[in-house]
């Protein structure tokens, strides 16, 4: 492994690994527990039309997908007040949009580039620049969520209560919005735009079966997520398979093992009892 | 206080109204219950207390500043949400922008539960959560304190505990309770005041009159609960 980091391209995908890896489940232990896990792939496919614009216009796309999905996110959280009652037709909107702008651009053949590695992920192109956009999207994101810690926590838990306590919900939403956005466009280099939404909800779902409360959740989501996300990438590589699919199989993986783990001592727990 | 005048609401915004023409006023120190068939539009007006929701017509005014929330036991009942007691209550402390952590720990006290704070919500029973919900709702000091149905889903030695809970904290801590209820025998024994809600409309009247207007509308054989 450490012949394998002497690398430069490994080098970059790992320091970005380890951001996605913290950043990621942040966002998605509290995206898993309003049960708005499929805002999450919605933006990644969001994500995937920004890469696109931002490939087109010949700029990064990284910072094309985070702009992007920001505007999508941030769309998706002013439909909410205008479809009231059919809450799962915006995502559809969203979706819609977001897929026609990249399957349109993709196929009009004025891309500079080749949008292919941010559908599948891969450790070989992720660049400097890059890097340094995820560095900095990741420290800001992590900071605005620990500021925000106490009003999110209890957004996702009672929103009413949280209004009775004087908590701004509707401007705290629009800034998760750009947090999930910013996660998304941090990832999909490495994950590609197909298995992110499990790398925002699996690492949660392997946590909640611990039944701990909400900073260990937290903080038991983030390991996870490390596990899974470094243990694909290194994988992936001697395997040479894409990180991002293989990554989401570990994450099931890692799941599977867990609820195993806990089924098995349960019984034996009960046994004893008996 | 609260102060509603003409008060008409839809949730469409057009007619018909769950609410209509509702002229209310409760003054401080005051203990309402109010009571009415499901869907006559209790949790409704609560709601406009709590300005949660806009007048479609008329006006309502809260003049209390510091307002405590305990939500009907379904609209919170989020049993799979991995939260302590603890962690419930002292970040509700940090939102009402408390310094003294050692509240959290009094609140607990007052309602009993001490020995619970790191349970997790979800492994409470319906009167346990129930008093959780009420000790972070007496977290900020309130002058007015709103619940809708305390009893709903609490076993009945919880649901005594609960009402003798309520009533020290308006007859000793003076504090406005406003109450919607389905424990009409709660609601007479425990008010100073019962607001009856019936298509659309409302009245007040003492729990003395609440309790032989219900008794004669439903025959003189019939208990109250």
């Amino acid at each position: 492994m450490t012949a394998l980091l002497s690398y430069g391209f490994m080098q970059n995908a790992f320091i970005v690994s380890l951001f996605i890896s913290v950043l990621c489940p942040c966002i998605g232990v509290f995206l898993v527990l309003r049960r708005y896990s499929m805002i999450g792939d919605t933006l990644s496919h969001a994500s995937l039309a920004g890469v696109t614009i931002g490939l087109m216009l010949n700029q990064n796309p990284v910072l094309g997908a985070f702009i992007f999905t920001s505007i999508c996110g941030a769309l998706i959280e002013f439909l909410r007040r205008y479809f009231k009652k059919h809450t799962d037709l915006i995502l559809a909107v969203v979706l819609a949009l977001s897929v026609g702008t990249a399957i349109t651009i993709i196929s009009s053949g004025k891309l500079h580039a080749n949008a292919d590695s941010f559908m599948f992920g891969s450790i070989l192109t992720v660049t400097g620049l890059d890097m340094i956009m995820v560095i900095v999207l990741s420290v800001i994101s992590v900071l605005a969520l620990i500021l925000l810690y106490h009003q999110m926590l209890y957004i996702a838990y009672d929103e009413e209560a949280a209004k009775v306590a004087g908590v701004k919900t509707r401007l705290i939403n629009y800034i998760f919005s750009i947090l999930v956005a910013s996660a998304v466009s941090v990832s999909i280099r490495i994950v590609g735009v197909l298995v992110l939404s499990s790398m925002i909800a699996l690492p949660v779902a392997t946590a909640l079966q611990l039944e701990k409360g909400f900073k260990q959740t937290l903080i038991f989501s983030i390991v996870f997520s490390m596990i899974d996300i470094m243990s694909g990438l290194f994988i992936s590589y001697y395997l040479n398979v894409a990180p991002g699919g293989f990554t989401a199989l570990v994450s099931v993986a890692v799941l599977v093992i867990v609820i195993a783990v806990k089924k098995t001592l349960s019984a034996v727990k009960a046994k004893t009892l008996a | 206080m609260i102060k509603a005048e003409n008060l008409s609401f839809s949730y469409s915004g057009s007619p018909p109204y769950i609410l209509s023409e509702i002229n209310l006023e409760i003054v401080d120190g005051e203990y309402v219950s109010v009571v009415g068939e499901n869907g006559c539009g209790k949790s409704t007006l609560m709601k406009l207390i709590l300005r949660f929701l806009k007048p479609t017509h008329g006006s309502i005014e809260t003049y209390s500043k510091r307002i405590g929330y305990v939500p009907q036991k379904s609209d919170s009942d989020n049993s799979g949400f991995p939260i302590t007691v603890y962690e419930m209550l002292n970040s509700y402390r940090r939102l009402l922008k408390i310094k003294d952590k050692s509240i959290v720990g009094k609140s607990l006290r007052q309602v009993g539960l001490s020995d619970y704070s790191e349970s997790l919500m979800g492994n409470l029973s319906g009167g346990q959560a129930q008093k959780a919900l009420i000790a972070r709702a007496l977290m900020g000091s309130p002058d007015l304190l709103i619940l809708d149905e305390p009893s709903a889903g609490v076993d009945l030695e919880s649901q005594t505990e609960i009402y003798a809970l309520l009533k020290k904290l308006n007859t000793e801590n003076g504090i406005t309770i406003v109450s919607v209820e389905h424990n009409l025998d709660a609601a007479v024994s425990n008010s100073t005041s019962i607001y009856h809600l019936a298509g659309g409309h409302g009245h007040i009247c003492t729990p003395q009159q609440y309790a032989e207007e219900y008794l004669s509308s439903k025959g003189k054989g019939d208990s109250l609960a």
